[in-house]
């Protein structure tokens, strides 16, 4: 029994981090890419869902509830993009100090202006944000503001680190703005992204590459045959690219291509697991040169 | 007890202040979280403006009106082979042989099965509640559930009050819109009768700061639970006769019988559970459960024309293990997904059992009824489930179910000498559905079963049952527990 006790302890404590990192659960690769840049080698950074999935449609899993109950803080989207499951899982973990409204609870796309939001929604127009697109992480600059608003979440709940995070966070901005001239270059002859969902509406808005429409008829319903013969005939004689994602069905976006002759990429819109920033600003090359066929 | 529950409270409120206020304005001229796109990134120095942070959650919601959702059931359903009836020896006393069911609450024909309405919100910085109305056809409004719970209590602790469904196994807590298929699980209904085990009481719950999902609860509950802990109280049987040929008003005559039972103040039942989940990565994901209850009272009286009353007096103990395992394929609507799930439970009722008879008119409740046939005897029921889904396209899945109940299955229905219970034999129903689900708030759900009731010579040859559902959800978007 004193041994089963001391075992359990024992767990308990590593399972906790090295004593005094900060335990930060990101529900997305891309959050938890900006947590450990802001955080460094102060916070231990735990990630809730693989990048290849739609975050939108995951379940709370037991497996969260044991994370976020050992969490110092939760970086999420937000925006509701994670509705379906963060707020269970948040409220079966059981810890006070990540409840929404406290220092331990973060929403990236709280912290910067989103677009699309609505004055007036309605279901039939799909599943709709009311509150704005919250797919803000494919917006470098509006993601280095998230991540300075997350180094003084950081520092609030960690003060010895404050200098750390906001430097931290600071040179991410850095780079994000370093890289963004070229990015603009890049992007200037692009003919124009039909997208699948709208996840990628902030980097073409903020490389001013034109949308030409989305494959689903409203977001989060699969194409239909109807939707798409008559995206085909409004884009026919034009030029551009299809993007998709991993986990979106290929049968509509080989429809696009038969039809319009355009050419088909399959791009992520999140970092590989355990991600760093470089693995970011390369996700984001990868769009651009996307954007050019 | 009572000592435990305030440590509880006092600490959940220390935490509770304790907490720093959030959002609070920078003095700086650094930018607000509305205004935050436009002067973040410029203004280069040695005191950088300092972002605010939002703490908040953005939600669609109404701000400080509760969140607010309606979820609509419709059932068509059509026997269209053989008798569906109970499961045979599951009648609580109830019925003689076999009762010819509606399969708890699923009538033939089409129907609107209910109007769910669910209002949540956050009463305080200490406490979440919760209301969840069940309108019927009939323009019945039901409780299904209303409880209080708190949100700020330390350790991975939490309490609930007020009117719940009970965490004890897997499916039980889980609502109408939940369930993969369009009827409640036999033994559920068999064991915990057809609402499931939904009690008035409190809940406390504990989740081990462990790498792998462990939690512990515990309920004390008011105990009126048909199934597990049924409860009459006090309480007689009257009947009325006539001498012929007389008035009928001034010849009336009364017999009545004592049911001879104590009423008993609750909590009468009391149960405690554990899940366990292990990390499994991010495709696979699994639960077990072990759970268990005790009823200091189980109380049931059947009363007959003939002013004849069967009383059975007792106490009740149940516990059950359960299972489930779910496979993320990581494609699009669910395509390629897998659940399996599982549950049984094993209930003992230990009574004594009386028959008792009205011996003349006109007589005082106490004293004119006399035993015939009195004895002890203990019921022990079970009944198991197991089902597999799969996402065999986007948007669409198949499911099969298999159950049984009574496996082991010595009854409350005393033989025809009335010296013990009677047994029977087990009752097994397979299932079988497709569920189409056109966008994330609705879906349309086909389903045929086989229900095998074992018989006394008729109807040997089981019944078939066919159903067609619909269930759609509006207003806030739904969030599933695992």
């Amino acid at each position: 029994m004193a041994r089963g006790i001391i075992a359990f302890l024992a767990l308990t404590l590593c399972s906790a981090g090295v004593w005094g990192q900060l335990n930060v659960v990101a529900t997305t690769t891309n959050m938890a890419m900006l947590a450990d840049t802001v955080g460094g080698e102060r916070v231990e950074v735990t990630t809730l869902s693989p990048p290849d999935r739609n975050v939108h449609h995951l379940e709370a899993r037991p497996s969260m509830m044991a994370a976020l109950r050992r969490a110092d803080l939760v970086v999420a989207v937000g925006a509701e993009l994670e509705i379906g499951w963060l707020p269970p899982a948040i409220d079966g973990a059981g810890n006070p100090s990540i409840q929404p409204g406290r220092p331990g609870y973060f929403e990236a796309a709280n912290q910067v202006e989103r677009i699309g939001h609505m004055e007036t929604a309605d279901r039939a127009m799909g599943d709709v944000h009311p509150q704005g697109n919250p797919h803000i992480y494919m917006d470098p600059p509006r993601l280095a503001r998230a991540g300075l608003a997350l180094a003084e979440a950081m520092a609030e709940l960690d003060e010895a680190g404050a200098d750390a995070y906001r430097a931290n966070a600071r040179d991410f901005r850095d780079r994000v703005e370093a890289r963004l001239p070229d990015w603009k270059q890049a992007a200037q002859d692009a003919p124009g992204v039909l997208l699948f969902h709208e996840n990628a509406d902030y980097l073409l808005e903020l490389l001013d590459v034109p949308l030409h429409g989305y494959l689903e008829p409203v977001p989060g319903v699969p194409p239909t045959g109807r939707h798409l013969s008559e995206l085909v005939r409004g884009l026919e004689g034009s030029q551009g690219v299809v993007i998709r994602n991993p986990w979106q069905s290929q049968r509509a976006t080989r429809l696009v291509r038969e039809q319009l002759g355009w050419p088909v990429v399959v791009l992520p819109t999140n970092v590989p697991l355990n991600g760093s920033a470089d693995d970011y600003l390369e996700l984001i090359d990868q769009w651009v040169q996307a954007f050019v066929p | 007890m009572k000592r435990l529950l305030t440590a509880f409270l006092v600490a959940g409120l220390a935490t509770g202040v304790s907490a720093p206020v959030s959002g609070e304005e920078q003095d700086d001229g650094g930018w607000q979280p509305g205004q935050a796109g436009q002067n973040a990134g410029g203004n280069e120095g040695p005191r950088e403006p300092v972002p605010a942070v939002d703490r908040g959650r953005i939600t669609a919601g109404t701000e400080f009106n509760p969140a607010i959702s309606v979820i609509l059931d419709g059932v068509y359903r059509n026997d269209f082979s053989g008798e569906v009836e109970d499961p045979a020896g599951f009648g609580g006393g109830h019925d003689h042989g076999h009762g010819h069911g509606h399969d708890h609450g699923i009538d033939e024909g089409m129907q609107l099965r209910e109007a769910e309405i669910t209002l949540s919100g956050t009463v305080d910085r200490y406490l979440d509640a919760m209301t969840v109305l069940a309108v019927d056809e009939g323009g019945n409004v039901e409780i299904e559930e209303a409880f209080i719970q708190t949100r700020s209590l330390p350790a991975g602790l939490r309490l609930k009050a007020g009117r719940f469904l009970s965490d004890i196994g897997y499916i039980n807590r889980q609502h109408i819109h939940d369930w993969d298929f369009v009827d409640r699980p036999l033994v559920s209904d068999a064991l915990f009768g057809d609402e499931g085990l939904r009690e008035t009481g409190v809940q406390a719950t504990w989740l081990a700061p462990l790498p792998f999902y462990n939690q512990y609860g515990i309920e004390v509950l008011e105990g009126n639970n048909p199934g597990v802990a049924a409860f009459e109280g006090s309480g007689s049987h009257t009947i009325t006769g006539y001498d012929t040929g007389e008035d009928p008003l001034d010849a009336r005559q009364r017999s009545t019988v004592s049911y001879g039972l104590d009423d008993r103040s609750g909590p009468r039942l009391f149960t405690a559970f554990t899940k366990f989940g292990p990390d499994l990565g991010f495709d696979h994901a699994a639960q077990f459960g072990l759970s268990g209850g005790y009823a200091s009272s189980w109380q049931d009286v059947e009363t007959h024309g003939s002013g004849r009353v069967d009383v059975w007096e007792g106490d009740a103990w149940f516990a059950g293990v359960d299972a489930v395992y779910k496979y993320d394929a990581g494609r699009a609507y669910g395509h390629g997904n897998w659940t399996l799930q599982a549950e049984y439970f094993f209930r003992e009722i230990s009574v004594d059992y009386e028959n008792r008879e009205p011996t003349d008119w006109n007589n005082d409740e106490d004293e004119g009824w006399e035993l015939n046939g009195a004895f002890s005897d203990t019921a022990r029921q079970d009944g198991l489930y197991l089902q597999a889904l799969y996402g065999f396209a986007p948007r669409w899945n198949v499911g099969l179910r298999a159950e049984a109940v009574g496996l082991k299955n010595d009854t409350l229905e005393p033989n025809d000498a009335r010296t013990a219970f009677e047994s029977e034999d087990i009752t097994r129903r397979y299932s079988g559905q497709v569920r189409f689900m056109p966008t994330e708030f609705s879906i349309i759900r086909a389903q045929l079963n086989y229900l095998d009731v074992p018989g006394h010579g008729h109807h040997d040859d089981g019944a078939w049952t066919f159903m067609l559902q619909y269930n759609v959800s509006l207003g806030q978007h739904g969030a599933h527990q695992f």
